[in-house]
């Protein structure tokens, strides 16, 4: 009797494997973040990240019991300002007023306490604008 | 000009778009003369885009600020090697990077092969040109290099942080990476569209395909690097979406480099290898658009372009083209051979395949997981660094001890008891290296001991792989000289034990602390003591140049010094990291001032201290060595391929 | 003086395109220049014969090194000895396409 290849079987239960795998992983641990910009913050409480554009003034230390205060605005400018209390390390080096960021901790009762600044690297690939 | 320049991308454009009207007329109708026709505009199709890069390159090292590019990346007072960095600084150039290297790769590899491979290069030459048409319209109609203004007094400049040798060579490396896949992409293409399945383009895009591999993966780790020393967090590697665009083609590349030595011994997984060569193509062009299209958020781009669009429908015809060609031609992609055991060298390689693929596929979702939340459930959620870790061990470690299983194993089919008694040794050397670590306190981590001891496994494997091979043919010389493909994989493989043992120490056994300090006031990290000196501003050309100065005590005596610089112009901050790194203890002493105030003297940092982080590094090298030794070509080899293909003479 | 360079640059782009028809302006034989069915059989045999002489080396290496014992190893190379030895007499005689086993 012919033996019958064993590859089928072997993808077959490969695939199975690792999508099991995967299954038990988001059934477990979930991991994602929501990652939300100022307006669509209203209705969400808890862990999550705000993306949005600094907004003056910028207040206080990261450091101290009061953390570094500062607002988030839209990136697109149509929102209104969301308060972020930062505390932990110093901010990146890039951050400032005007620049985008995502502020990673919890959000409640109108007001976004933060753990974690990213600022972005300016872009490379915004397109060249012929000056006047 | 600049008029010289966007004329030369226009007639790129035109010789690329008849390079595939008339290569596919050519090979559809069997005329010879068209076919030689559109290979010749393959070839002044890289002639031209040659100009147009040569027409950037000199306005940049010039600084004509007439050219709105060279204007906003670059300044008066930049050096000229990062002036002609900033070509690939920028979207438009770095599009006209791709497109040179594309057409180069294109003209080169149809050249080479037209008469060994003349049915299939019909078909190539079209294929490279529907590639290469899609970016030079783009180049031509949405994001021109040789846009025009009014001369300003002087340019924008370049960010700092990429004024830097790692970011000179980071990007070409990628590129060539990269594009580099376009090559057996397009010969696969080819010997589906002409019928001629068989391992004639395998044969002639090896090569390529592990040149472009390598470059990828280096590339990479020249980023990484860059990233450790210059953007200061700490770590090498952050699951960011615009890094993952890089890894997730080099991964489905892997797959393929290995999987190809299986069609080319045994007829087998044929549809395996045209799927995963489509896949690493579309990837890299995948990657391409994530980066540029400011779809996923990145601490690469926030900005939203128009021209991810273009890359998106490109992205989706041509993989429409290649899923529809590989249905088209299953009957011709049936293996000659079948597999006979699961435990045999043909089934470790399909192991190996599932598991690299797995990965990929991983990350990819990974990467997607932001934009699909967003559509379906109105709400953009992220994965996680625990996301990624999590699934690079599970399909990571098995890859680690299938690295040390699948050369050993033999071809078609063994049996556990003789495998068991091949693997005797290096099973041997695995257990006693485990006791050692355990004992030495590496059980503190479980995903860092079975890193490691996986780590031992496949170091002893190959070690004995060379010792055994070496008392068979008497030299190792002569045994690596005929088989360097087979024993540049080792090293390739020593170089992947290596980065696993760097990221292993480094992550799982690192260690790091926070601290505030004054002038005179110090803090202890695994035996290193740093005392503040104290804080000094420096006011350079370039820059004030705020530091920390620490004296380190223990493991090692110096000064460090780290803080921030605040660059003139354009005018923007980095932060500057002190690092001293120890070859005789294998660690790094990292150390990130983030807050430095020089009124008040008072200075936040981070303290690391990170174990074998530079076998990292070193693996990169090793890495090179290996690929080197795999591409050194040889000419039996050569003279094979030429009897066997060169055509019989009446 | 760039529109002089440009014309230059597609004047001579075009004669290049154009070069194979002004060579040939009335070809013999157009047909490109592909193996026929005669060395498409020839192709294929000397692959044939080249996978298995291959196969017979790797067999012998993996025997030397003790990747295989002398049971398996007397098991797989005398079928494979006889696979070569086929695809030789094969491409000897150019007989139609043998299958494979």
């Amino acid at each position: 009797m012919p033996t019958r290849s064993p590859a089928r079987l072997v993808v077959a239960l490969g695939v199975a494997a690792v999508l099991a795998v995967f299954l038990l992983y988001t059934a477990v641990a979930g991991n994602s973040t929501p990652t939300l910009t100022p307006s669509q913050l209203t209705g969400h409480a808890g862990k999550l990240a705000v993306v949005g554009v600094v907004v003056a003034p910028v207040r206080g230390d990261s450091h101290s019991a009061g953390g570094l205060r500062f607002g988030l605005k839209n990136i697109d400018g149509k929102s209104g300002i969301v308060p972020v209390v930062y505390h932990g390390d110093s901010p990146p080096p890039l951050f400032t007023v005007g620049r985008s960021v995502v502020v990673s901790g919890s959000y409640a009762h109108g007001r976004m306490t933060g753990n974690n600044i990213l600022t972005k690297c300016p872009s490379k690939y915004t397109a060249t604008a012929p000056k006047a | 000009m600049a008029d010289l320049g966007r004329a030369a991308l226009v007639l790129s454009l035109g010789l690329s778009v008849y390079a595939l009207v008339a290569g596919v007329t050519s090979a559809l109708t069997n005329r010879r003369r068209l076919a030689s026709s559109a290979r010749n505009a393959l070839y002044c199709s890289f002639a031209t885009t040659l100009i147009a890069a040569v027409v950037l390159a000199v306005a940049l090292v010039r600084h004509d600020f007439t050219f709105s590019y060279v204007a906003a990346h670059t300044n008066r007072t930049l050096p000229t090697a990062y002036a002609l960095s900033a070509f690939w600084g920028g979207q438009e150039g770095s599009l006209l990077l791709w497109l040179l290297v594309l057409t180069g790769y294109g003209a080169l590899s149809v050249a080479l092969n037209r008469k060994l491979l003349r049915d299939l290069t019909a078909w190539v030459v079209p294929v490279f040109g529907g590639i290469a048409s899609f970016f030079a319209f783009v180049l031509v109609a949405v994001a021109t290099p040789f846009g025009t203004q009014t001369a300003p007094l002087d340019g924008a400049g370049l960010t700092a942080s990429l004024q830097n040798p790692y970011m000179v060579a980071h990007p070409p490396m990628l590129y060539l990476g990269y594009v580099g896949l376009s090559v057996p992409f397009a010969f696969a293409a080819g010997a589906m569209l002409s019928g001629n399945t068989d391992e004639r383009w395998l044969v002639a895009t090896r090569r390529w395909t592990l040149a472009a591999w390598a470059f990828l993966g280096f590339g990479q780790l020249l980023g990484a690097h860059w990233a450790y020393v210059e953007v200061g967090w700490g770590g090498y590697y952050a699951w960011d979406p615009v890094e993952n665009a890089a890894l997730m083609p080099w991964l489905a590349a892997t797959a393929f480099l290995h999987s190809v030595m299986i069609q080319e011994r045994k007829g087998m997984l044929k549809v395996w290898n045209m799927v995963l060569v489509a896949l690493a193509f579309e990837l890299s062009v995948f990657g391409t658009f994530l980066t540029r299209s400011g779809v996923v958020n990145s601490i690469h781009s926030f900005a939203k372009s128009s021209i991810g669009s273009w890359f998106l429908v490109f992205v989706v015809i041509s993989s429409l083209f290649s899923l529809c060609l590989i249905m088209f031609r299953l009957p011709l992609l049936k293996a000659r051979t079948k597999l006979e055991s699961a435990l045999s060298r043909e089934a470790a390689f399909l192991y190996n395949n599932l598991l690299l693929v797995a990965l990929c596929l991983t990350v990819l979702w990974g990467v997607l997981f932001p934009i699909l939340t967003q559509l379906v459930k109105g709400e953009t959620r992220t994965m996680g660094r625990p996301y990624y870790d999590f699934f690079l061990r599970i399909f990571g470690l098995p890859l680690l001890l299938l690295m040390g299983i699948g050369p050993l194993i033999a071809w078609r089919k063994t049996s556990v008891r003789a495998l068991l008694r091949t693997l005797a040794w290096p099973i041997a050397v695995t257990v006693v290296c485990g006791l050692v670590l355990l004992a030495v306190g590496a059980g503190s981590s479980k995903p860092g001991i079975i890193a490691y001891t996986f780590s031992a496994f496949v170091l002893a494997s190959i070690v004995l792989e060379l010792v055994r091979g070496t008392r068979a043919t008497g030299s190792l010389f002569l045994l690596v000289s005929r088989n360097r493909r087979r024993y540049g994989g080792y090293v390739v493989h020593a170089a992947i034990v290596l980065l696993a043992i760097g990221i292993a120490g480094s992550s799982a056994y690192g260690r790091s602390k926070e601290v505030r300090l004054v002038p005179g006031q110090s803090t202890t990290l695994s035996g290193y003591t740093l005392t503040l000196r104290n804080v000094t501003v420096t006011p350079t050309p370039q820059a004030i140049e705020t530091r920390a100065i620490f004296s380190v005590r223990g493991r090692w005596n110096g000064t460090l010094s780290s803080g921030d610089n605040q660059y003139f112009f354009p005018p923007e901050p980095s932060r500057e990291v002190g690092i001293k790194t120890s070859w005789l203890r294998a660690e790094d002493l990292y150390v990130i001032a983030d807050d430095v105030n020089p009124k008040t003297k008072v200075v936040y940092a981070q303290v690391l201290v990170k174990p074998l982080i530079n076998l990292i590094w070193v693996a990169g090298f090793v890495f090179l060595l290996g690929a080197g030794v795999a591409l050194w070509p040889d000419a039996r080899e050569q003279r094979r391929l030429v009897t066997r293909l060169a055509p019989a003479r009446a | 003086m760039t529109i002089v360079l440009g014309t230059l640059l597609a004047a001579v782009a075009v004669l290049l395109v154009a070069l194979p028809f002004l060579r040939e302006p009335v070809a013999g034989d157009d047909r490109l220049d592909r193996p026929g069915e005669e060395e498409e059989r020839r192709l294929g045999l000397v692959e044939q014969r080249d996978q298995a002489l291959a196969a017979l080396k790797e067999l012998e290496f993996d025997h030397r090194t003790a990747k295989i014992g002398d049971d398996d190893y007397r098991e797989l190379v005398g079928p494979l000895r006889q696979a070569v030895a086929r695809a030789l007499r094969a491409i000897e005689g150019d007989q139609p396409r043998i299958p494979q086993e």
